[in-house]
């Protein structure tokens, strides 16, 4: 390549290097260093060592703030990446199937996508309100126990309190946040479908010849040709759930009300820095949920060669 | 902001050219760049006229990211930020153009912002260097925001006699809302007094009185909503809220902080035994009800439409404490529907050896940030809107018309609150404890905030999850002790 070109291809990307350099390098480095620092955004950063991350470390062993919403995060998240992954599988095979509609059914399911957070936020805090709320209604009308949702702490806390209190509430406040997640499920349901699509026929024509029926061919042949599109699900769901906050902040008053058990890393984050000040703190705690992130990240790519057919 | 200020790209139109250059901010208004962008886009070429379409609107980004301001002549321009919304808000701009009006050397630009993120922005205004000149909240941050240097302490742009007269003035809540350190740093235009709100034709109903005791209080939570149901409850007698530790822990006797003391350690008082007992008081409606129970039946309130009032929401409760605010609401109720249930306010009742009158107080409050640029006219506008220094009388016709409570017994006097206390005659027992010197808020301390909160979440942990009260208030008077302790040492 000329000199020239490769100028004329630096000067072409350098809005995007200059944002990137701007925006993410500095902030990145920035936080960095904040985070061995006391910094309150007004006053000049005091250099404080690894007191940030030994303050860290205090309130994981004492079960503080941090600790909390460090469980909750993980509770999120697991339960989010789980439950996303199996409807997205289950609706797209089902949807895959070539009956009358099918293209208003994918519609359908995708639909719930377009609509801003907010106002799915909102929705929902209608449908799961635990005394009015048309879910716990339903659930009545089965005879069933109304669910405390976003609203009660049962099996919020920690340790969770499985199986529920006296008045047979089970499910709590986050598993009212990770049934809100499902309903952006539209757009894993995109990707499964085009995985599927292309699994080879022949594969299927194969396994008929050897026998096997739907469940079989289901469980040998589009699980495993499916697993790569769900390593990545998985990866970019993981990063996504813990990186989930204007839904949370909207359910949980702001607060992570009721009594913590919406406080997720974000949001702890986002109050730690923005509403105390304590950016340094708030840095501190970024790292460490980054380095986290990266280390369940790696684990997944490190064990994705027993079970990502490849 | 002001005239001599210059925004740094002006664009003009002529023929097929973009001129760009620095122009006096002065100048730029809307009422002079319009017609100068109504070019015709027929009349030049395809590609510059998408240019020119570019170019507009990198300009006009440019113009809103500077904050363009129309001409004000020769009067300083006060920037003023404010967290009013709904109802409040025509009054607001209605005391805005009153002073105006009144102002030959200043004038008020006042811009609304969303209440929850107010002292964000605040912060990365003064951050980036371009605070506004004059501020209006309601968090108890003044102690917070005067530790860190970001206000000016009134006695810069008062004078002495302005001072000493002001004090004596206000009400004693409304003296401490502005106090940090001896020093006064935030002028109080209101304050925001609660008492119970009792619905009595529901409480006739069952055959009971208006709460005078705790032991009233409870007969009438366990008369209206007996414990022991199975299915959920959609009425409650009365249920203590856990924000409402802070007016609780008052009326037993306590006190949330030493200010006296020389350490943060002494300083932060939340576990004293008067706060821990006001906390197991509420935490046996926790244990009556079920924490569950209480959490969801307290949480349910947030599916009420807009900002309804619970009280009103299908005899929601029987007795439930809150704001002077609710009057409003109740008389607009009442308009709408002239058989509503009576309701009265009740002072909270006090135990055997707390304190009566006595609750939490919060209000609002001008500050004036360090780095503003027109102290004085934030100064006259200050005095303006809270009635100090001869501007009672239009502070009566404005806390009147709002239904709020004025931050001193001088504007109360004024014939036109006087006039409102007549038709709102609920408003009279708040008007009367805002002059309880045992009325408090949230502690002058640097953590206020976080205080506040810590306090709430113990309350939450009690009465949610079933926690020990003691366990829980010395956890987090230990958790604000360390923060209190590290800001202290910072400055």
């Amino acid at each position: 390549m000329h000199r020239s070109e490769s100028r004329i291809g630096v000067a072409m990307i350098s809005p995007w290097l200059v944002g990137f350099c701007v925006l993410t390098l500095f902030p990145f480095g920035a936080s960095l260093y904040w985070s061995f620092c006391r910094y309150d955004l007004l006053s000049e950063p005091a250099w404080v060592g690894l007191d940030n991350y030994r303050r860290l470390a205090g309130e994981l062993a004492e079960g503080g703030s941090f600790a909390r919403a460090l469980a909750n995060t993980a509770y999120y998240a697991l339960a989010s990446v789980t439950l996303s992954v199996v409807l997205g599988i289950t609706l797209a095979s089902s949807l895959a199937w070539k009956v009358r509609g099918r293209a208003f059914y994918r519609t359908l399911c995708f639909l719930p996508t377009v609509v801003p957070t907010v106002a799915a936020a909102v929705l929902w805090l209608w449908l799961l309100d635990p005394q009015l709320g048309l879910i716990n209604g339903f659930l009545q009308k089965l005879n069933l126990p109304a669910q405390g949702w976003f609203q009660s702490t049962s099996a919020a806390g920690w340790p969770p309190a499985w199986p529920g209190d006296h008045a047979g509430r089970v499910f709590g406040s986050k598993d009212g946040l990770v049934l809100m997640s499902l309903w952006g499920v539209g757009n894993l349901l995109v990707i499964y479908l085009a995985a599927l699509s292309d699994i080879p026929k022949t594969l299927y024509e194969a396994a008929e010849l050897d026998g096997a029926g739907r469940t079989r061919q289901f469980w040998h042949v589009t699980l495993p040709m499916l697993t790569p599109v769900v390593f990545f699900n998985v990866v970019m769901g993981l990063i996504q759930s813990v990186q989930a906050f204007t839904q949370i902040y909207l359910v949980s008053d702001g607060q992570g009300d009721p009594a913590g058990s919406t406080l997720t890393l974000s949001l702890h984050l986002f109050l730690t820095a923005f509403k105390d000040l304590d950016m340094g703190y708030a840095s501190a705690m970024a790292w460490v949920l980054f380095v986290l992130v990266t280390l369940v990240t790696a684990w997944l790519f490190r064990t994705s060669r027993h079970w990502v057919h490849v | 902001m002001s005239n001599g200020r210059k925004c740094r790209v002006r664009a003009t139109n002529q023929t097929n050219s973009i001129e760009i250059r620095t122009w006096p901010r002065s100048d730029i208004s809307p009422e002079s760049l319009q017609g100068r962008w109504l070019f015709s886009m027929t009349s030049i070429k395809p590609s510059a006229a998408r240019f020119a379409a570019v170019a507009a609107s990198v300009v006009f980004v440019a113009l809103s990211a500077c904050g363009a301001t129309k001409a004000v002549g020769l009067r300083e321009e006060v920037v003023f930020w404010h967290f009013w919304g709904g109802r409040d808000r025509p009054i607001v701009e209605e005391i805005v153009e009153h002073f105006n009006t009144s102002q030959t050397r200043y004038t008020v630009r006042a811009i609304a912002m969303p209440g929850s993120n107010l002292d964000l922005k605040f912060f990365l205004s003064v951050a980036g260097g371009d605070p506004p000149d004059l501020l209006n909240h309601d968090d108890p941050v003044v102690a917070d925001w005067a530790h860190r240097g970001v206000l000016t302490p009134l006695d810069e742009i008062a004078t002495a006699d302005e001072l000493s007269r002001l004090r004596a003035w206000l009400f004693p809540a409304a003296l401490q809302l502005g106090s940090y350190h001896g020093k006064l740093y935030a002028l109080c235009n209101g304050l925001d007094i609660r008492a119970l709100y009792c619905n009595k034709t529901l409480l006739t109903e069952h055959g009971l009185d208006l709460p005078e005791t705790i032991a009233d209080l409870d007969h009438i939570a366990e008369t209206i909503a007996p414990p022991g149901q199975t299915t959920s409850r959609l009425r409650m007698g009365y249920l203590p809220d856990p924000r409402r530790l802070w007016a609780w822990g008052v009326v037993f006797g306590g006190s949330f902080a030493n200010l006296h003391a020389e350490t943060a350690e002494q300083m932060i008082t939340a576990d004293s035994p008067e706060i821990v007992a006001a906390l197991a008081w509420m935490a046996d409606y926790g244990r009556r009800y079920g924490p569950s129970e209480v959490a969801a039946f307290r949480s349910g309130e947030q599916a009420l439409t807009g900002a309804a009032f619970p009280l009103l929401a299908d005899r929601r409760y029987a007795v439930v404490m809150d704001g002077q605010w609710r009057v409003r609401d109740l008389e607009t109720a009442r308009q709408a529907n002239p058989s509503l249930d009576v309701f009265a306010v009740k002072p909270l009742p006090a135990p055997p050896g707390g304190r009566k009158n006595a609750g939490w107080v919060n209000g609002n409050f001008f500050v004036v940030p360090g780095r503003a640029r027109h102290k004085q006219g934030a100064w006259e506008f200050m005095k303006y809107w809270s009635g100090f220094d001869g501007h009672e009388a239009g502070a009566a016709v404005a806390c009147a018309a709002g239904g709020w409570i004025p931050a001193s017994q001088h504007v109360v006097d004024q014939p036109a609150y006087q006039q409102a206390l007549h038709r709102w005659p609920l408003l009279k027992l708040f008007v009367q404890l805002a002059a309880s010197p045992d009325q408090v808020p949230v502690p002058p301390l640097p953590v206020g905030s976080l205080y506040y909160n810590e306090v709430v979440q113990a309350a939450q942990e009690v009465l949610y999850r079933g926690a020990d009260p003691a366990t829980e208030l010395g956890r987090a008077s230990n958790r604000v002790r360390a923060r209190l302790s590290e800001v202290l040492d910072e400055r």
